[in-house]
């Protein structure tokens, strides 16, 4: 995965959601978590993600993008879960939740800039903490575009081949290595410059006011819903276990709709 | 183990919360050691060691499909104090790109903890034993043994956890219940397809095939993982010695300069 392409379009992304305020988002995806936290049926965590999958693509989201790193989360809780559940009920149930929490985690992250997502909670954090946040963010991107430039330069000089792999892991410890004296040259440079910036030990972000707050509005109370169904599927699920498949036709038939017409739009384009 | 990729929602509740208050107390402590001993001008280099960390666990070694932690480079580098702070920044990271649980960061973060601040005791006392000179042997040492103790801390803390999850008195939809009813005709539409609920034990989780499967995988990742961290420790170890031997409570700055000064 490539974070900086990611972080590309959470800054410059236009759709609906990007426009949605970081906090009503936050709220949101915690909302989402806690429904797969309390969430104990297959077919309901299914339901959660078609829904989540709709709004994705009705806000024309790149799925392509999304669903891989959503499955690559399933794919590490697929060992675990290969390794502990009890059944293969069991293992579905743990491989849905990561699933899951990873897509809704994936759409905050694919719509809203880390340090939007980090401001809002920076207030609570320690000082040390907080602008421990932002200083990894700004050198990860550093650090990414350094260790690719290395790794080409190996490769160039093929250093990097997969018919060799110890001699491959040797050049990428060997590249982490000088990597790790450039991070130390580099905050020690970015420490000189936030001091000579005015720095005085607590970095800050302005967060730009919502461009739609009825869709904020709206993201909040669909997911108050989603987690309300799933609390009540907690609680009742003697009652509500025969109907599991309902919200999933509902949920699966909204997504029909919104790829039918999205094909459209694409078609008359 | 480095961290745990236990999706949310699987451990019981009170385990989380109380992984999370672990969480809590660390970062107080470190907090107040780093204002105590005025270790906030390193802030940034607690950004780049974690955005390296976080470089390294993107990076997979082929064909093996290992990504490496360089936990206890960080833990070398940055000292205890730190350490907890690191862990808990790449955690929250790792999180919002699903990788591992956003609700188990607490618990990963403890983990992560655990291995940086044992990897930087373990070397501080192998470095002794071993000498400057073999730096790389004791890095590699005790990447061994801090990955062995945090391996034994995530099966401890599955131990603890794992009989709650996936149990049916919690609503899981398991086979003995697995039926589709209409709710409009107030009938049974479709058959049942296993016989009807009876009263069973709650299936448990397998916590000794987990300890198992990962001790067995696990063993690999250490020993990659201390050859990693073996070969990085002793390159910084010849290029730059004042950052290694002073054990993370180096002034950069004068770090820079001697290093400088033993490369020329």
């Amino acid at each position: 995965m490539r974070i900086g392409d990611v972080d590309s379009l959470a800054t410059h992304g236009t759709s609906a959601l990007h426009a949605a305020a970081p906090a009503a988002k936050l709220v949101a995806f915690a909302l989402i978590l806690a429904a797969v936290v309390v969430g104990n049926n297959v077919l309901v965590l299914l339901a959660i993600l078609l829904v989540l999958t709709t709004l994705a693509a009705g806000t024309g989201l790149p799925l392509r993008r999304m669903l891989p790193l959503a499955a690559y989360s399933g794919v590490l809780a697929a060992f675990f879960a290969f390794a502990i559940a009890p059944g293969w009920l069991g293992a579905a149930l743990i491989i849905g939740k990561a699933i899951t929490a990873a897509f809704a985690a994936v759409t905050l992250l694919f719509t809203t800039p880390y340090p939007f997502v980090f401001a809002p909670i920076q207030r609570f954090l320690p000082v040390i903490l907080g602008d421990a946040l932002f200083m990894t963010y700004r050198s990860l991107f550093l650090m990414i575009d350094r260790f690719d430039q290395v790794l080409t330069a190996a490769r160039l000089r093929a250093g990097l081949v997969g018919a060799n792999p110890l001699r491959s892991a040797g050049v990428v410890t060997r590249s982490l290595a000088g990597m790790l004296l450039y991070s130390v040259d580099l905050s020690q440079r970015t420490y000189d410059v936030m001091r000579l910036r005015g720095y005085d030990g607590r970095l800050s972000v302005h967060i730009p006011r919502s461009q739609r707050p009825v869709l904020s509005g709206a993201l909040i109370l669909g997911a108050l819903a989603i987690f309300a169904a799933s609390v009540a599927w907690r609680l009742s699920w003697h009652r509500l276990n025969p109907y599991s498949w309902l919200p999933v036709l509902a949920a699966f038939i909204a997504l029909t709709i919104v790829a039918a017409l999205a094909g459209i739009r694409k078609a008359r384009a | 183990m480095s961290h745990i990729h236990i999706p949310d929602g699987v451990l019981p509740w009170w385990l989380v919360v109380l992984g999370w208050l672990l969480t809590i107390a660390g970062v107080a402590l470190a907090t107040r050691q780093a204002r105590l001993r005025q270790l906030h001008r390193r802030v940034p280099l607690v950004g780049a060691v974690a955005a390296l960390m976080l470089v390294g666990m993107s990076s997979e070694i082929v064909p093996i499909a290992y990504h490496i932690n360089l936990t206890v480079v960080a833990g070398i580098l940055l000292g205890p104090w730190l350490s907890i702070v690191t862990a808990l920044v790449v955690n929250a990271f790792l999180g919002l790109i699903g990788h591992g649980g956003v609700t188990v960061i607490g618990l990963n973060t403890v983990v992560i903890a655990v291995e940086m601040v044992l990897g930087w005791l373990l070397f501080g006392l192998l470095r002794r034993l071993f000498g400057r000179q073999r730096a790389s042997w004791a890095a590699g040492v005790a990447t061994l043994g801090s990955l062995a103790l945090s391996t034994a801390l995530l099966v401890g803390i599955v131990a603890i956890g794992g009989p709650a999850a996936a149990s049916r008195e919690s609503g899981a939809l398991d086979p003995a219940t697995l039926r589709f009813s209409n709710p409009f005709s107030g009938g049974v539409v479709t058959n049942v397809i296993v016989a009807p609920e009876k009263a069973e034990p709650a299936p448990r989780l397998s916590v000794a095939r987990f300890a198992v499967v990962v001790s067995v995988l696990g063993s690999l990742g250490w020993l990659i993982e201390a050859l990693v961290t073996g070969t990085i420790i002793g390159f910084v170890a010849r290029v730059r010695p004042s950052l290694i031997f002073e054990g993370g409570a180096v002034d950069l700055s004068m770090a820079r300069d001697v290093g400088h000064g033993s490369h020329h």
